[in-house]
């Protein structure tokens, strides 16, 4: 087994624009017929050619403006976006959580929900059964687990949200700031189980604009501005150079 | 680029079978659980429908089919199936869009839960008929019965393979929506629902079972109303559509799963 958890290599993404996200036939149509673009919108580049690796047990930070590309590699990395060009090489079980309670289901209780999303995480039924105690301690919302997602606050369900992620016992954790959500108290327990869950040899990689997290958490940190990495190097190196920049 | 082989993605739709099963679980729960009435629903929709046609066919548009109430609903059922479950196909990716953003997992298993939720109502739809049938009209249960779980297979394989173009198709284009509705109204007409496959004059009887859901219903209706063994001939052209039409479309839609995630 290698140290390497996460390896980039030249890895580009192109999107293309679409003007209504799903388009008409008609306009794909006129287009066609008028050879102007190709069938399904104009491309334009997100990532271009990223590079790094990053070794088992780190702690990394991805930085940057909005719309330099920080949610696109971590979608990338979890393997939502196949990468146009270049390739990610991963070792371990991966999780990711980059949109708290995507896919809950406003009418189904806490419960039913789990069961989805802690499936598509990966998890057995079985799993789930046994780190339920688990899941429900760290989310805290009581007996609301049997109530409609519907009437949850949003603290809920991102505590319901990240407590299935981290009880999946990933290698490698990806988060798109969502500890953001959530109280002092919740955001001081997630901290706390990060730490833990680094502290085990885990592999966490996390987008956030909260550079004070960044510093506590993270030991390195990418820079990403225009879809290409700036700097990579130690996290208060980085953050001082950003700042100073910004 | 790395594109998933259709043998790769049924191994993948079988590692998320987890998945799969809670998906059809939450499925039925969510149409159920704020009706009081439930299942009920499921059920009195198409027997209404079912009743009007069987009114409107021995009373008005008098159609020469002995025991027509018994015809109807011996195909009636299979072909509500295939109409709901094209249906759900123009959005069932589209309502997962959130979950598809933020895990990967294989998207198909989302069209396959929506169709195991259908083809669990319509297994009882199915075995009540069956059971209507046996005792009403045969007075005793056919031997052709022994076929039916077969073609429920043939026409479980062809509706997933008619689902995931038209799934693909629904992502990219808006039209997909509006134009459906006219392709399964048209499909209701020039598949033998409400009329049996041998009214087609001798012609153009061919080109007409060229239609796989022409061919599975001509199947039931042996089967079920006529309580005959269908042909083997029969059989195996149905099942060479059903699988070919599956592989097919699965190999299409594998081809341009990718893209779904950042389209939605």
């Amino acid at each position: 087994m290698s140290s390497v958890a996460v390896r980039c290599a030249a890895v580009s993404k192109r999107f293309r624009i679409y003007e209504h996200r799903a388009m008409s036939l008609r306009e794909t149509f006129i287009r066609v017929l008028l050879r102007k673009q190709a069938l399904l919108g104009r491309p334009y580049f997100a990532l271009g050619d990223i590079d790094f690796a990053i070794a088992k047990g780190e702690a990394v930070a991805i930085i940057g403006t909005n719309g330099s590309g920080k949610s696109t590699i971590l979608r990338v990395i979890a393997g939502i976006y196949p990468p146009s060009d270049g390739e990610v090489q991963l070792s371990g079980r991966l999780a990711a959580v980059l949109e708290l309670g995507a896919g809950f289901h406003p009418d189904l209780t806490g419960t039913e929900n789990v069961a989805i999303y802690g499936t598509a995480l990966g998890l057995s039924r079985q799993e789930i059964r046994e780190r339920f105690r688990e899941i429900l301690d760290f989310a805290d919302i009581g007996q609301f687990i049997d109530t409609p997602v519907k009437y949850y606050s949003s603290g809920m369900v991102a505590r319901l949200a990240f407590a299935v992620a981290v009880c999946v016992e990933p290698d490698i954790l990806l988060l798109d700031e969502v500890l953001s959500v959530g109280d002092e108290t919740f955001r001081d327990r997630c901290f706390e189980r990060l730490r833990r869950f680094h502290a085990h040899g885990g592999t966490l990689i996390f987008v956030s604009h909260d550079l004070e997290t960044v510093r506590e958490m993270c030991t390195r940190a990418i820079w990403m501005d225009q879809g290409a990495v700036r700097m990579d190097s130690e996290v208060n190196e980085v953050v001082d150079a950003y700042l100073a920049h910004a | 680029m790395k594109r998933a082989t259709t043998i790769g993605s049924l191994g993948s739709v079988y590692r998320y079978r987890e998945l799969l099963w809670a998906l059809v679980l939450r499925n039925l729960k969510v149409k159920y659980q704020s009706s009081a009435l439930g299942f009920f629903w499921t059920m009195l929709n198409p027997i209404l429908t079912a009743g009007v046609l069987i009114i409107v066919f021995t009373n008005i548009v008098k159609i020469p089919i002995q025991n027509y109430w018994a015809f109807l609903i011996s195909g009636y059922f299979a072909w509500n199936f295939m109409a709901q479950c094209l249906n759900a196909a123009t959005y069932t990716l589209g309502e997962h869009a959130p979950l598809a953003r933020s895990i990967a997992f294989p998207q198909e298993v989302l069209i396959i839960s929506t169709t195991i939720s259908r083809l669990i109502e319509f297994a009882v739809e199915l075995l009540l008929t069956m059971a209507v049938l046996a005792v009403a009209l045969h007075g005793h249960v056919p031997a052709s019965y022994a076929v039916v779980p077969l073609l429920v297979l043939l026409q479980f394989l062809l509706c997933l393979g008619l689902q995931l173009p038209v799934a693909a198709l629904s992502v990219f284009f808006k039209d997909v929506q509006h134009a459906l509705p006219i392709a399964i109204a048209t499909l209701f007409y020039i598949s033998p629902v409400f009329y049996a496959a041998d009214f087609v004059p001798d012609w153009i009887h061919e080109a007409y079972l060229l239609n796989p859901i022409a061919q599975l219903l001509t199947l039931y209706h042996d089967a079920i109303y006529r309580g005959v063994m269908p042909s083997m001939q029969a059989i195996g052209t149905a099942s060479l559509f059903s699988l070919g039409t599956f592989f097919v479309t699965y190999m299409i839609f594998n081809r341009y799963k990718h893209l779904f995630a950042e389209v939605l």
